[in-house]
């Protein structure tokens, strides 16, 4: 009978998506151990973003990325920053840069069988992590967002290979693909030391892979943990901590944080994340076996609902949950619980 | 709800203002003010700091975790309950609201005091000062008002991080924050968030 349910689940699979359901535009996020050589890139101060119509589309998307609440309603639907996750303004190696992710895009996916922009994977951003509504595909969200990735991916690539001048401007239409083409206009100085195989795949690129835990990754040391080191920030309850209406300090669970689609419900990217970025300004180095912990406590909290969701728990958990998390399973704090069967509202109304 | 009649006619006098300040919060006055506003280099602001920070310096103060002594010794009268009547109090004062400034407003920025409060220096691993203490630094819970600081008692403060001579927050975060700013950058950060008032 199991093996029956799992090959069901094998052919929604390989159907593919219709054209009415969401589709999965957070898969695991590609990461690697990190390498202490590494060279990373290194984008141009804020300050040399040129003047006038492309540079103003710039200065948007980096205003978009850091007080990301601009768009609550709109877009957004919890009291996330895209800066939470991606430190730095979008700017830091090994916290999924956007310049790394920018030359990495267009993407082809397996799992759809389709070509993903640039543009649609910010999408995704806003479906999934963002608990809200994709921006329509063009919309000056969508263009100010990509214009600023490409900046830091130009200008990162320029200050590598000692190329002067303004980063060369590209149309709307352009930006909104990424720089994974083989018509990206790229200078001859990187591409005759960079293929774009290369490119897609920068050093400092997603979060670095962890080494394995120990022990079997536990929740209950992942509480005490929280309590010792995660606590002071993002409060007793996890629902961080709100000054002037804006969470300075981001929710981690429950209504106002990402959803169980979004790519940091997984126990492996969180844990990636967290040994790599977190406390904030690291001032200590979780261990291995507790950045797992942790990271594993945290995502065992019930949060809003995955939007692929069409009524059936078990159905959403088989068609996309079959990977490090707990969607669908019993609650390793209370295991009369379902994960899922409780989830907070997609895309609610603010209070 | 006429603003002007308020801010011309005192609600209270002084006189009454004192009468209302709880037995245990009298000692604090004389150098935090009758509305916990700070007299200068005397003593910092109270008013803006939430109950719960307030209480926890007190304990600070009580176990050495902040050093400072005419604050240590003051800090030894107020005792069991009274750390919540004297934290409470101050925290209810009003502060003037300020136009906030939130992340990304200013995309340039020349300051070096307000690059940091706003965009941190990552090549040191120092996250923007508004990332924990909230737009324009006007904090809550446990992370102190930077807002309107009294200036010589805010580049004392971070002094005393880099120092050690305060500690007492989860993991050293913030001595572990100071200790990498140069002398500059606190003169410019101390200017820069006393201002904002």
């Amino acid at each position: 009978m199991k093996l029956y349910y799992f090959s069901v689940a094998g052919v929604f699979l390989s159907l593919g998506l219709s054209a009415t359901e969401l589709p999965d535009r957070q898969a695991q996020l590609p990461s690697v151990a990190k390498d202490a050589n590494a060279q990373y890139l290194t984008p141009s101060e804020l300050s040399t973003i040129p003047k006038g119509e492309f540079g103003d589309k710039v200065r948007k998307g980096y205003q978009l990325f850091v007080n990301s609440q601009q768009m609550r309603d709109t877009y957004v639907g919890n009291e996330l920053n895209c800066v939470n996750c991606h430190m730095n303004a979008g700017n830091k190696a090994n916290a999924s840069p956007l310049w790394g992710a920018y030359l990495a895009y267009p993407a082809y996916r397996k799992k759809n069988d389709k070509v993903n922009s640039y543009e649609e994977r910010i999408q995704g951003c806003f479906t999934y992590s963002m608990n809200g509504k994709a921006p329509e595909s063009g919309s000056e969200s969508l263009v100010a967002i990509s214009a600023y990735s490409y900046w830091l991916a130009m200008s990162g690539l320029m200050n590598q290979f000692g190329i002067t001048g303004p980063v060369p401007e590209m149309t709307d239409g352009e930006l909104l693909k990424g720089g994974n083409r083989e018509d990206f206009p790229l200078p001859d100085a990187v591409t005759s030391k960079l293929d774009q195989k290369a490119l897609t795949m920068l050093p400092g690129r997603g979060f670095p892979k962890l080494a394995k835990p120990e022990l079997a990754y536990s929740v209950q040391r992942g509480e005490t943990v929280y309590q010792a080191h995660c606590q002071a920030c993002h409060g007793d309850d996890g629902q961080g901590l709100k000054m002037a209406e804006v969470s300075s300090l981001p929710p981690l669970w429950g209504p106002q944080s990402y959803n169980w689609g979004a790519g940091m419900h997984r126990v492996n990217t969180a844990a990636n994340f967290i040994y790599e970025n977190m406390p904030l300004g690291k001032s200590m180095q979780l261990t291995v076996q507790q950045a797992w912990d942790v990271a594993a406590f945290v995502n065992a909290h019930e949060r809003p609902q995955d939007p692929r969701f069409k009524g059936h728990i078990a159905e959403t958990q088989a068609s996309f949950h079959q990977h490090d998390g707990f969607y669908g399973k019993p609650s390793p704090i209370d295991a009369s619980v379902t994960l899922g069967v409780e989830a907070y509202p997609i895309f609610p109304a603010s209070q | 709800m006429s603003f002007s009649a308020m801010a011309t006619i005192p609600d209270e006098s002084p006189k009454e203002l004192l009468q209302k300040v709880p037995a245990a919060a009298q000692v604090c006055l004389s150098c935090h003010g009758v509305n916990g506003e700070g007299l200068g280099v005397a003593g910092p602001r109270l008013a803006g700091l939430s109950s719960e920070y307030i209480a926890t310096q007190v304990s600070h103060f009580q176990t050495g975790s902040r050093q400072n002594p005419t604050m240590m010794a003051m800090a030894m009268t107020v005792q069991g309950d009274n750390i919540k009547v004297v934290s409470d109090f101050f925290a209810s004062k009003p502060v003037t609201a300020i136009k906030l400034q939130y992340r990304g407003d200013k995309v340039v920025i020349d300051d070096i005091g307000e690059k940091l409060a706003y965009q941190g220096d990552w090549q040191r691993d120092i996250p923007a000062c508004t990332s924990c203490h909230g737009p324009s630094g006007i904090g809550a819970g446990q992370f102190p008002r930077l807002a309107g600081q009294e200036p010589t008692y805010f580049k004392n403060q971070l002094l005393a991080w880099q120092t050690g001579t305060r500690t007492g927050d989860a993991d050293n975060m913030m001595g572990n924050i100071a200790k990498k700013l140069t002398a500059a950058e606190i003169d410019a950060l101390t200017q820069y968030f006393s201002a904002q008032k």
